[in-house]
């Protein structure tokens, strides 16, 4: 059976913020609205349009949870059980989704540790990066040619090394040139160090082209994809495998970075982007610190180029070229900057747009098609600038703050709204709670569950 | 072995050596026209305009279209100074006042998300017959004498017209009210609003100041290039390159930096063995040498280290 990926992500966000969504009132009243939502979406699924379709079945399955766990789930079960929805999705993905979007989902796993390496950089560090694109070539280039068996590397005997050994050595490698950079990047800061780091994402593809005898110049190196482990080849693809394993990477890169963050490390990172005079001050070695976080930025991207290497089969100067290296930082700062949720939206962003998001627009009624299969970039490019309008902290920052929200006074936190028509909208949602409570299916709400009153 | 091609040195054959500088000149008034433009803006709004080569492309396409509608030359390049002006007034306007007070971050990511819409909407419109298209002139391409180099005459040209453009914003930002108004509200917006200068207009007029300088780089790189939705990217990252060089809220240092790096760039291509380095690596090297610099002047030759305070 293949799923559409955007119900998936409907239930994701209908179990981590349907529990939530109180001001829906009482069960009838849940209930009527999830019928209403139920023949929406029928509705939708008979005349065939698409997107709004999924739109209707994203807010039925929220409202749903809402019904069903609203009054018995505590709270703090909320996340849990979104990880867990993932969790069960993302291995059960092989079997639920298109080849294409498996493969899409691989992109969006290795670009995930991209992301959050370059979140620990500059979201958490206060770096800016835009030369992540020449860390993960580098990455990318050292799995490649020591899994190559044309003995390219005559002093490391000839031989090909197994995958998973050249993608602990893409760590090192990558590693030791972050932390090479890290020294010249301690006298930058700003616009100058985003630039000087673009020179290196510029300069990386025109020195791989150059010198040839190691990388195979412009064709670039092939490697053979590993095939899945002994034993599991009856299960799996090669695909599958591949998809399987940069998953389970990534899932592991996420919680190092994790620990590290929460750790005296990630504060001392935290500590030096506010105010190095200050960090200085309570005995933080500025110095010392900012290159640690080159250090292990760069080692994520190698351990992604290494992966992407695994992935493609093929290594080309062009693979990473430098329009993704820009969009590397797009990414975390449409997904939330200093936030590890946020890197895992921007990586998922950043294969998407592209891909989904002219069709999405497309599928809304009116909007012309021509402009929408001719002009892709002219939406991925709106969609971009209308992100950080809207949402000044990513969208990760947005849906800590909608959770964290009663749903009632989410109106009042959407940036962009004119004055006029917020009062207009806060007019319309009391009127919509004053007839809820006096309704005689309300009986509940006055003892209603937990405590968050309606806005005054 | 592969046979090492090592330009004769400078002194030996004094005509390569100064055809090199010389063209190195010619396409360094390019970089240093639009590292210009990215200057003007980071000195007015704190903004690293990514989206400035595709300004500069935006309004170069339409005047592609005049051209082809039969204007005149330089009726086409002074309607191209003034639609770039109003692009870079309207942008300011539109899509960056909003960002205005989010953090530096947010904002580069709306230029780079600008330079993909513009890009995207450019393909769209015009890029769908034949690729590149020609952009004629007005300087024609023909050969000239200059003491012991060849150069065309559109590349005099280019060099005038720069010279001309730098002239003009000096005499703006040094004799006029109107400039003296943006230098302040550069320096300091806040007093400047206090004293009674619209800092709105001056961002504005800073970002439009941009836009038209930019168009005129879009019309001049054009007839070399040809024309296509990326032509600019080439010569954005060497403008960026020389703006940062000369530092970035500099412009005198933007049009020192661009000659610097057109000719730092002619040079490495010529003078270095090709086996190792030559041609292909004078990117790389001109980059690198950009990089060194930042090390012992971190805010470039000419730029101001900001103080900060605790």
């Amino acid at each position: 059976m293949e799923m559409s990926i955007w119900l998936f992500f409907g239930l994701l966000v209908a179990c981590s913020v349907g529990v939530r969504l109180q001001p829906l009132g009482s069960v009838v009243q849940r209930a009527i609205a999830a019928a209403v939502l139920a023949v929406g979406f029928l509705v939708c699924l008979v005349l065939g349009v698409g997107f709004v379709t999924e739109l209707f079945g994203v807010l039925l399955a929220a409202v749903v949870a809402n019904l069903l766990t609203a009054d018995y789930v505590p709270q703090r079960y909320r996340i849990a059980l979104a990880v867990a929805v993932a969790v069960v999705f993302f291995l059960a993905a092989p079997w639920l989704l298109e080849n294409f979007r498996l493969f899409q989902f691989s992109r969006v796993a290795v670009w995930v540790i991209v992301a959050v390496g370059l979140n620990i950089l500059t979201g958490y560090n206060g770096q800016i990066s835009l030369g992540h694109g020449a860390f993960v070539l580098i990455g990318a280039y050292t799995s490649a040619i020591l899994m190559d068996d044309q003995s390219q590397l005559g002093f490391v005997d000839g031989a090909a090394w197994p995958f998973w050994t050249t993608i602990i050595a893409a760590a090192v490698v990558s590693g030791v040139a972050g932390f090479a950079l890290g020294f010249p990047a301690l006298r930058l800061s700003g616009p100058y160090l985003a630039i000087a780091t673009l020179a290196l994402a510029i300069s990386m593809p025109a020195i791989l082209r150059k010198y040839d005898g190691l990388t195979g110049g412009a064709q670039g190196l092939f490697v053979k994809r590993p095939p899945p482990p002994p034993g599991l080849g009856d299960v799996l693809e090669r695909d599958e495998w591949l998809y399987l394993l940069c998953v389970g990477v990534a899932i592991v890169m996420m919680l190092i970075a994790w620990g590290i963050l929460r750790g005296p490390l990630g504060r001392a990172f935290v500590a030096v982007r506010d105010s190095e005079v200050a960090a200085a001050a309570m005995g933080i070695n500025v110095a010392r610190v900012k290159i640690a976080a080159f250090t292990i930025s760069a080692l994520y991207a190698g351990v992604a180029g290494a992966l992407l290497t695994q992935l493609l089969g093929v290594m080309t100067p062009e693979s990473v070229d430098i329009v993704t290296s820009i969009n590397f930082l797009t990414a975390i700062v449409i997904g939330g900057l200093a936030s590890l949720l946020g890197a895992v939206i921007g990586a998922f962003a950043l294969v998407l747009l592209p891909s989904d998001g002219p069709d999405i627009l497309g599928e809304i009624p009116l909007f012309p098609d021509n402009f929408v299969q001719k002009a892709p970039g002219a939406i991925q490019g709106a969609l971009v600038i209308l992100v950080v309008l809207l949402m000044p902290f990513g969208v990760a920052g947005s849906y800590h703050r909608l959770i964290a929200t009663p749903a009632g006074r989410i109106i009042d936190g959407v940036k962009g709204i004119p004055a006029g028509l917020r009062s207009r909208l806060g007019q319309v949602r009391e009127d919509v709670l004053w007839a809820w409570e006096d309704s005689p299916f309300n009986r509940r709400s006055s003892e209603s569950d937990s405590g968050e009153e309606a806005d005054p | 072995m592969i046979e090492v091609f090592l330009a004769p040195a400078p002194w030996n054959d004094p005509e390569l050596f100064g055809e090199q500088v010389i063209s190195g000149l010619a396409t360094g008034s390019i970089y240093a026209l639009l590292a210009l433009g990215i200057v003007l803006i980071y000195r007015s709004t704190d903004v690293v305009n990514f989206a400035q080569g595709e300004m500069a492309m935006f309004v170069t396409f339409p005047m592609w279209s005049l051209t082809l509608a039969g204007f005149p030359p330089w009726t086409v390049i002074f309607i191209g100074i003034a639609l770039g002006f109003a692009l870079g007034g309207f942008i300011e306007r539109t899509i960056i006042r909003p960002v205005e007070d989010k953090p530096p971050l947010s904002v580069v990511v709306v230029t780079l998300g600008l330079f993909v819409f513009l890009n995207s909407i450019a393909t769209w419109i015009w890029a769908q017959g034949e690729l590149p298209k020609v952009f004629s002139t007005p300087f024609e391409f023909n050969s000239v004498d200059v003491g012991v180099a060849r150069v065309t005459t559109h590349s005099i040209g280019i060099l005038v017209a720069a010279l001309a453009i730098m002239g003009v914003l000096y005499l703006l930002f040094n004799y006029t009210k109107l400039g003296l108004g943006m230098r302040a509200t550069a320096h300091n917006p806040g007093a400047s609003r206090l004293m009674g200068i619209n800092v709105g207009r001056m961002l504005m007029l800073g970002w439009a100041l941009a836009g038209a300088v930019g168009g005129l780089v879009g019309m001049l790189v054009a007839p070399i290039t040809f024309l296509f939705p990326s032509f600019m990217l080439a010569v954005l990252l060497y403008a960026f390159a020389a703006a940062v060089f000369g530092g970035l809220d500099s412009p005198p240092g933007a049009i020192v930096g661009g000659f610097f790096v057109g000719v730092a760039e002619n040079l490495f291509g010529t003078y270095t063995p090709s086996d190792i380095l030559g041609p292909e690596m004078k990117l790389p090297l001109t980059l690198l040498l950009l990089v060194i610099v930042l090390l012992f002047r971190p805010a470039g030759l000419f730029g101001h280290v900001r103080t900060r305070r605790v």
